[in-house]
């Protein structure tokens, strides 16, 4: 259903939202800073089948994942979203499948998945993509209940499954992925989340609830288990190197990950949100004396892995930026109900602090499960702000908690002038007062109008796709970075503007969010500064290749390769 | 009971006149109400009598009248090492002790009463009633069963035993009690009993709505507001159980749960200044609590104290080595301390009990 503008501002009084966020003059009412792309609009039909069963399996209840990317280099962003399938405990009566859809450049899809031949056959939960061999083209994992998957991009609108080759068939339940360039030997290697120990032919039920039914069992009761790290061998190959570091001792339920640098060493890092256990805050320390990479899982001591109580909570979504511009990168995590989600400012020396308090965060979560987040600029205004997708794991917790509801509402905070996030939510849109069992979420400009727009992965339901309409009035450009001696999406880049004055810089960091990628271009918003004065890529080792970029456009996506600056550019549509 | 002690004056002969008019005129003073004038005259006796124990006592009620607990303490302690036998003057002590929220300190002088004089009824419900507060509740049950037959009548007495039994989870025998209640009528100490049994068994939405019928049939019951705040925690938020955590403070200040629940909220919230009086208030009711002291040892190490929080995590993990989230903080403090030695040490610690804990869980044999 499309909403007219009529009818937003109906809705709005309704909510009691006559007023846009910070302090704007008055009570103008405005559009909503994001409006729903209705199926019907975009032709995105596919639903997710979460397989759900009176038994209750857990598996049913963590997906889908979701993502942005451009899969045939077109320059317009198109989506994947991930389906259940196949497995040990269910075996579907009509065929289940994935779903890409090819981005038609005039805000409708088309469904081209068994062209592309990425339908899967396995209980899929998220989606990676990366482009591993550098060959400029997107590849994607998908991790899964059971069997997960690499498909290699053929340059030609198909995959193929390259799983087994490549040695990243990896076992048990993996859940969020992320591709990143730990060695920095220019190639993207890959870390799995793995979730518990789910294997057996009986699955271990919790009997039943307090309504008499089955009900999905916290993941406390099943054993811990640990992630995966990948690193790229350059051929086509990968070797896992987690044996015998802290990642392969550190056992947890990873549901989210997201790869950034937490001290500026150049290194990159993992901060990994764990399942009622703690998180883990893996540290890249380098190579050790033997040669062997050295993980130091810190969290604990750092402050992320506990709540401010000392108690493991149950993390879920993760991401990290540089939230108060202080060039440190901050850490969030969301948790279930009763939690609260966390906002961890980086105190510069490998410890956090828990700030969700002062940023309206840890109230407006109290009661919500969160999963898909992203930190990101809504409104090109040069702050990171953040979206968050809700829902709580029990379907029937409606039944037997006065408060905390199976489905809940995305929310939205606003980072203001006072450099605090602000709920926003309210002002947001339609969308925003929806209940959704939501989980995966990314976050992507598919109409390249600069202004970001949000996918969203619902379980046991349709996608639902929102139209950024915050941004239109801001000015801002987009960075498609493309590394030459540093791995070709540049992740770990840092990037720096200048405009009006006001100096900016962003981490190029990856993953993040749940079960999900975003789109990897880089979008910079100035507000309404008329120029970029300047822009500097500091590209990651191995070349950590300095380019400074000027005679700036504005208002369009440019593609910027290491060491030669913009070589083409597409406008803002 | 404080009334009784203007009968405990005794005869004044070896005193002379004018000290003997200064005691009547205290005690007139006092019966009608005039406590400051009593409290000044008894004074001014005691400065030439020193030793006039029953004085010292009137002395004593009348500062317990005007709300000045410690005074009244302390001319009570002077009286009983007076007359360590008078008759009501530890009971008296104990009853200053327990407004004060000293429950730790009225106990033990009740343990001695309700020993020297096991037949005192006030004596042990009032012992029975600090032995809950502090949480135990099997030494209420021990306390007041072989009392049980002789109060069978006596509402407030079931409701004591029936509440502890409950929490006891003796719930069986409780519910004896509380049938027994409920027979009286719909009361609020009923519905409170039904209330602690279904928090009990994790009805958190019952237990919400026989508190409520509870506060609402007798909102000064004590302990009402307590439960009832904490069903509310559990089932709508915080903002709702505070309120009533507060007006059971406002019945009684040193309500133990209702001082630890809001200042444990508090201090979630980073209020830590807000949250530290009511965490105090709380340890003084329970003295060595290791529940505050670790709400306590937390603010400190949020605001920077790690040395502080070291010494009371310390101090806590020695007397509760399997206390993992202090052994947590511990950890935390010291890392921040430059003592990574410790603070691994303390980490091992976290995992190993992490480990125990997952090896007792029932998916773990699932295969």
């Amino acid at each position: 259903m499309k909403i007219s503008r009529r009818e937003w501002l109906r809705l709005a009084a309704a909510f009691g939202a006559t007023r846009f966020w910070g302090q704007q003059a008055g009570d103008v009412q405005r559009a909503p800073l994001f409006v729903e792309v209705p199926a019907s609009q975009s032709g995105i039909n596919w639903v997710h089948d979460n397989a759900m069963s009176p038994e209750h399996y857990l598996p049913e209840t963590l997906g889908p994942g979701c993502a942005f990317l451009d899969f045939d280099n077109d320059g317009w962003m198109d989506i994947f979203l991930v389906n259940s399938g196949p497995c040990d405990f269910w075996k579907p009566a009509k065929p289940v499948r994935n779903a890409l859809y090819k981005n038609n450049r005039d805000g409708t899809f088309t469904d081209v998945t068994e062209k592309a031949g990425v339908s899967g056959a396995a209980f899929g939960m998220g989606i990676a993509v990366g482009d591993y061999d550098n060959d400029g083209w997107p590849d994607i994992f998908v991790t899964a209940y059971g069997k997960c998957t690499l498909y290699r991009n053929n340059h030609d609108g198909t995959f193929t499954d390259v799983t087994e080759k490549a040695g990243v068939a990896t076992p048990g339940w993996t859940t969020s992925a992320v591709w990143f360039d730990y060695d920095n030997d220019g190639r993207l290697d890959l870390f799995v989340c793995s979730f518990v120990d789910y294997s057996g032919e009986h699955k271990f039920e919790c009997g039943d609830n307090k309504i008499g039914k089955k009900y999905y069992c916290i993941p406390r009761v099943f054993r811990p288990t640990a992630s995966f790290l990948y690193h790229n061998n350059g051929d086509g190959t990968f070797t896992e190197v987690s044996k015998g570091t802290d990642i392969a001792k550190a056992l947890g339920k990873g549901l989210g990950v997201v790869a950034t640098d937490i001290n500026n060493d150049g290194r990159m890092d993992l901060f990994v949100a764990n399942d009622t256990v703690q998180n883990f805050l893996f540290v890249n320390r380098g190579p050790g004396a033997n040669g062997k990479w050295k993980w130091e899982e810190i969290a604990l001591q750092a402050g992320v892995g506990f709540s401010e109580s000392g108690q493991a909570r149950s993390g879920m979504g993760v991401d990290a930026t540089d939230l108060n511009s202080s060039g440190w990168q901050d850490l969030f995590v969301a948790n279930v109900d009763h939690e609260m989600f966390s906002v961890y400012q980086n105190n510069q020396d490998e410890t956090f602090r828990d700030v969700a308090q002062a940023n309206e965060v840890a109230q407006a979560t109290r009661l919500l499960s969160g999963w898909g987040l992203k930190y990101f600029d809504y409104d090109n205004d040069g702050s990171v702000d953040l979206i968050l997708a809700n829902g709580h794991p029990d379907d029937m917790i409606d039944g037997y908690s006065m408060q905390v509801k199976y489905k809940e509402p995305l929310l939205l905070f606003h980072q203001g002038n006072d450099r605090k996030l602000h709920n926003v939510s309210g002002q947001a849109g339609p969308a925003f007062q929806k209940f959704l069992p939501a989980r995966g979420l990314a976050v992507g400009d598919f109409d390249n109008d600069g202004a970001l727009d949000v996918l969203i992965g619902n379980n046991g339901g349709p996608p639902l796709l929102l139209k950024n309409q915050a941004a239109k009035a801001e000015n801002w450009l987009g960075l498609k970075l493309e590394g030459v001696q540093s791995n070709r999406d540049g992740v770990g880049a840092r990037i720096i503007w200048t405009a009006g004055g006001r100096k900016h810089q962003r981490l190029k960091n990856n993953g993040g969010s749940y079960l999900s990628s975003h789109d990897p271009r880089e979008v910079l918003g100035i507000g309404s500064v008329p120029k970029i004065d300047e822009v500097e890529i500091h590209w990651p080792a191995p070349s950590k290749q300095i380019d400074k970029i000027t005679a700036l456009p504005i208002n369009r996506y440019v593609r910027v390769v290491e060491g030669k600056g913009i070589l083409g550019e597409r406008k803002g549509d | 009971m404080w009334r009784a002690f203007f009968l405990l004056v005794l005869t004044l002969d070896a005193i002379a006149q004018s000290p003997q008019e200064l005691v009547n005129d205290a005690i007139a003073k006092q019966r009608a109400g005039d406590l400051e004038g009593a409290v000044k005259g008894y004074r001014e006796f005691l400065k030439e009598h020193p030793e006039a124990t029953p004085i010292r006592s009137n002395l004593g009620a009348a500062l317990v009248g005007l709300g000045q607990f410690q005074e009244a303490i302390t001319e009570y302690k002077i009286a009983l090492k007076q007359s360590p036998s008078a008759p009501g003057l530890r009971l008296n002590l104990a009853l200053a002790y327990y407004k004060t929220g000293r429950i730790g300190d009225a106990t033990d002088e009740l343990v001695r009463v309700h020993k020297e004089s096991p037949g005192n009824s006030q004596a042990t419900v009032l012992l029975a009633d600090c032995y809950m507060r502090m949480g135990q509740n099997k030494d209420v049950i021990r306390v007041l069963r072989p009392e049980q037959q002789k109060h069978r009548d006596d509402m407030a007495f079931v409701y004591l035993l029936g509440t502890a039994l409950i929490r006891d989870h003796q719930v069986s025998e409780g519910q004896v009690l509380v049938d027994q209640i409920l027979r009286n009528g719909d009361s609020a100490e009923a519905h409170l009993m039904l209330g602690t049994s279904k928090m009990e068994a994790a009805d958190f939405a019952g237990a919400r709505e026989e508190l409520a019928k509870a506060v609402a049939l007798n909102p000064d019951l004590p302990g009402v507001h307590v439960l009832y705040g904490q069903a509310l925690q559990v089932t709508s938020g915080p903002e709702e159980a505070t309120k009533e955590f507060k007006s059971e403070l406002a019945i009684d200040p040193y309500n133990y749960m209702a001082n630890l629940q809001i200042g444990a909220t508090l201090r979630q919230e980073q209020k830590f200044d807000e949250a530290k009086p009511y965490l105090e208030r709380a340890l003084a009711t329970r003295p060595g609590d290791l529940a505050v002291r670790y709400q306590l040892a937390a603010i400190a190490l949020s605001e920077g104290k790690a040395d502080e929080a070291r010494r009371e995590l310390e101090s806590i993990v020695k007397e509760s080595p399997s206390f993992t989230e202090a052994h947590v903080s511990l950890s935390i403090a010291y890392f921040r301390l430059k003592r990574p030695t410790d603070g691994n040490r303390e980490k091992s610690i976290v995992e190993k009990l992490t480990a125990e804990a997952q090896a007792k869980q029932p998916g773990m044999k699932a295969r």
